[in-house]
């Protein structure tokens, strides 16, 4: 008992003294976080920061719908909505923009055609991976301050989505040409960056802008502040303690947020991916359509949705109401007795092939493994670290790969993954029916009948199961009710991070 | 105690050398493009080869690492692949509070170590075995784990701290200290335990050697025999692991940073080492081995001061 009550006072002693500090220091920070409460501050956590904000840059809409805005926006029904134009007018040459008068960006320099001009050329020239899909934009011609014209090498009827995109936000001319964009984002949004009130890697403060085009009664805060908590543990302490109103979390924490009354989440689906079947060319693993779909058949969609408690099953990349949507595509139902009967068709061929998987989808991939062992298909799987991940995985390389496909209209999977030149077709192979349904789909340009065309066009790809098994994962938003109220998904959709900021309101207001 | 100084720096010289060239051929070795990992699953072979080009990706490896090391020399450690930033500024940005968390926890782990070492060798029994037992729960503990209890007790059941840590000293100097206090508990707390067992172990050792009791025997009183002798002899081992606990704290304040959201060096080469950065993680690491190389120069300067022997070596 004595060496027991002994070896406590050491202990005791210390942390009675570093709490005394705690006490005395620690009250600031709370007097902080009720302020907020009452400023009009929404305080929201994507966990980091981007490490540019030029547009173009990989930017996830958390970060880049506070400052900045698009040319157009899609609304929840994937129709095409004007934001900084108002009109638009497209043909197989040109896509011609009728641009909102009277906006400026927050540095004062007026929203104009040229720069339209500046930023359109500034992400297609740019070292980016929104730079591709803008190559078809020959050129750009300012027509007069608020029309411009974008001259395309080839028919794109997904030019105006693109726009739409996290990709494609509008940023100060003046701002880009000085190269000062990159860690100060110059939009033309609700809110402007404040560096002053910033603490860089930590918050970074954005206050209302005056001469904000919509005016201020289409906000709710005053103030967005950005934070960087990392660690979901971390994030969901401070929602609960109000230093933060809002945050991207994880179902590991559902258990802590549904105890508090305070607390309540969201989750709508951000996240695709599905298998590649690569190895297509003559010869390879995957050439005969026969032991693709008996693949597709031996994958259970059901017990790899359960890897992951956000994930969802679909029968096709895209959703009910999305362009390429086919009601016909019902995807392949898990039959292993139909799977064997099929590569018994194909004379049971010996398959082996490689995958390569990075630490956060190699257990996706060991499941793709077991079940196609059923059928005889012998997968390995590669494990590497995520750099070698990103620039093999799709090389060529390895016959099969897990696809994360966030492309949105039918039009832009389709030149992704599935055209014969597509960069994610490496064998560069394509049937001629293929081609042909794409061809006459993008002939079509933007007129009613191609949505009918891009169906036939994303029904082949499942018939001839280039991919199958679509799984996607949903994204978790937490906030704290005492402080925000009105959150709700952006209707711009597969955005992760993706809150509509101007619908937030103060709670209580 | 000047020639010491200039040995330990003409040593460290190449070290730095080799640690930098290391890393260049470490980074060379990873296999894929930084091309690749720039523009994504959408990139063409033409693009792929536009941006290699203007990265000088396709020149020679000798070529890139005489140019890479001639610019260092200089100061200059080229431009991050991911925003074009130059990668000293990005590193002067996250480095204050890297070492104001693996201060803290130097602090934490020196201040603590050494009063629990100490306590344990003068009085053997209970409280020795008490502080053993502390000691081995301070090695056991993870200091990612340990970060998060602390954080969920003291920030966010009593709201005592922020969650969000960090504050730039130079903005606010109070929010700066209350800041880093649990960060640096969490940091410091294995290595405390770990200067605490070295600490214990030697002065033991000097409370045993006979000019204790020489010293005790003439009269010199019992508090200045243990701080001005025993405890001056005890930290020269200890002194000498500093060196080595420094290198852990640098690599848990990496986790450690994540837990308390501190914009530190962790976050940054963490990202640049998956987005294939490399003119950053290149940076980042001989920034680093120059701050490990730093405190071991000047830890032996202490050593020296502490030991004459070592100074006339």
């Amino acid at each position: 008992m004595r060496s027991s009550k002994n070896s406590t006072k050491p202990k005791a002693l210390a942390l009675a003294s570093v709490a005394a500090v705690m006490v005395l220091a620690g009250c600031s920070g709370n007097a902080a976080s009720q302020d907020k409460s009452t400023s009009g501050t929404l305080a929201a956590n994507w966990g980091g920061f981007p490490e540019s904000w030029a547009p173009g840059a990989e930017m996830e809409a958390g970060y880049m719908r506070v400052p900045y805005e698009n040319l157009v926006a899609l609304n929840g029904q994937g129709e095409i909505i004007p934001v900084l134009a108002t009109k638009w007018e497209q043909t197989d040459k040109a896509l011609t923009l009728t641009l909102r008068e009277g906006v400026t960006f927050h540095d004062g320099t007026p929203f104009d055609a040229e720069a339209v001009k500046v930023n359109l050329e500034s992400i297609r020239d740019g070292k980016t991976a929104y730079a591709g899909p803008l190559k078809v934009i020959e050129s750009v011609d300012a027509v007069d301050a608020h029309t411009v014209r974008l001259n395309l090498s080839e028919p794109t009827p997904s030019l105006l989505t693109q726009l739409s995109t996290r990709g494609a936000p509008m940023g100060s001319p003046k701002a880009i040409k000085a190269g000062t964009i990159a860690q100060t984002p110059v939009g033309t949004g609700p809110w402007a960056y404040d560096a002053k009130s910033s603490t860089k890697g930590t918050r970074m403060t954005f206050t209302y802008y005056d001469g904000y085009w919509d005016g201020a009664d289409s906000v709710g805060f005053q103030t967005v502040e950005l934070y960087a908590i990392p660690e979901d543990n971390a994030a969901t302490g401070a929602l609960a303690t109000g230093e933060i109103s809002l945050t991207d979390t994880e179902t590991t924490q559902f258990g802590r947020i549904e105890s508090n009354a305070s607390l309540k989440h969201l989750s709508y689906p951000a996240i695709r991916n599905n298998p590649m079947f690569f190895d297509r060319g003559e010869g390879g693993a995957f050439e005969d359509v026969r032991v693709r779909q008996a693949a597709c058949y031996a994958l259970n969609t059901e017990e790899i949705a359960k890897l992951e408690p956000d994930f969802k099953v679909r029968s096709q990349h895209f959703s009910e109401g999305e362009p390429g949507y086919n009601p016909d595509v019902t995807g392949y139902t898990h039959d292993l007795a139909k799977a064997k009967a099929l590569m018994a068709e194909a004379g049971d061929p010996e398959v082996e092939v490689e995958m390569l998987a990075a630490p956060f989808n190699e257990k996706q991939m060991q499941v793709y493994a077991e079940q196609l062992g059923k059928i005889g298909i012998k997968v390995s799987v590669q494990p590497a670290a995520p750099p070698q991940y990103f620039s093999q995985w799709n090389s060529g390389r390895y016959g099969l790969g897990l696809g994360s496909n966030d492309e949105l209209t039918p039009y832009d999977w389709y030149q992704a993954w599935f055209a014969e030149e597509a960069p994610g077709n490496p064998a560069h192979v394509e049937s001629a029916e293929l081609k042909k349904a794409a061809d006459a789909a993008i002939a079509a340009g933007a007129s009613d009948e191609a949505d009918a065309l891009w169906q036939d066009v994303t029904k082949i790809i499942s018939d001839e199961a280039l991919t199958c098994a679509h799984v996607a994962g949903e994204e978790l938003i937490a906030w704290n009710t005492k402080v925000v109220t009105d959150v709700k998904p952006s209707t711009q959709p597969w955005e992760t991070n993706a809150i509509d900021y101007k619908a937030l309101r103060p709670a209580g207001e | 105690m000047g020639k010491l100084i200039a040995y330990r720096l003409v040593l460290a010289l190449p070290q730095l050398a080799l640690v930098s060239l290391l890393v260049f051929f470490l980074t060379y070795l990873v296999p894929g493009s930084p091309a690749a990992a720039i523009l994504g699953a959408g990139a063409t072979p033409e693009s792929l080869a536009q941006v290699e080009s203007d990265l000088g990706l396709d020149q020679p490896f000798a070529e890139r690492l005489v140019e890479w090391f001639g610019a260092a020399l200089t100061g200059d450690l080229g431009l991050s692949y991911s925003n074009s930033l130059p990668v000293s500024d990005l590193i002067a940005e996250r480095l204050p509070a890297t070492l104001s968390l693996v201060g803290g926890g130097l602090v934490f782990a020196g201040v603590f170590g050494i009063l629990l070492g100490v306590l344990a060798a003068l009085r053997p029994g209970p409280l020795d075995r008490a502080i053993n037992g502390v000691t081995s729960l301070g090695l056991a503990i993870p200091e990612f784990w340990f970060g998060l209890i602390l954080s969920l007790v003291f920030a966010v059941q009593l709201g005592w701290v922020p969650v969000v840590a960090y504050t730039p000293l130079a903005e606010d100097p109070a929010a700066w200290f209350t800041g880093m206090i649990l960060p640096s508990i969490a940091l410091g707390a294995p290595a405390a335990a770990m200067v605490a067992r070295q600490t214990r172990g030697a002065m033991a050792k000097s409370l045993r050697a006979p000019y204790i009791d020489s010293l005790t025997a003439v009269g010199v009183p019992r508090t200045r025999v243990v701080v001005r002798y025993a405890l001056k002899n005890a930290m020269i081992p200890v002194l000498a692991s500093t060196g080595l606990t420094l290198r852990i704290l640098i690599g848990a304040s990496f986790v450690v940073e994540t837990v308390f959201a501190v914009p530190g060096m962790g976050e940054l080469l963490l990202h640049s080492v998956i987005g294939k950065d490399f003119p950053v993680v290149q940076g980042a690491v001989l920034v680093v081995a120059v701050l490990v190389i730093g405190v071991n120069l000047v830890l032996d300067v202490g050593y020296g001061l502490l030991d004459p022997k070592v100074r006339s070596q």
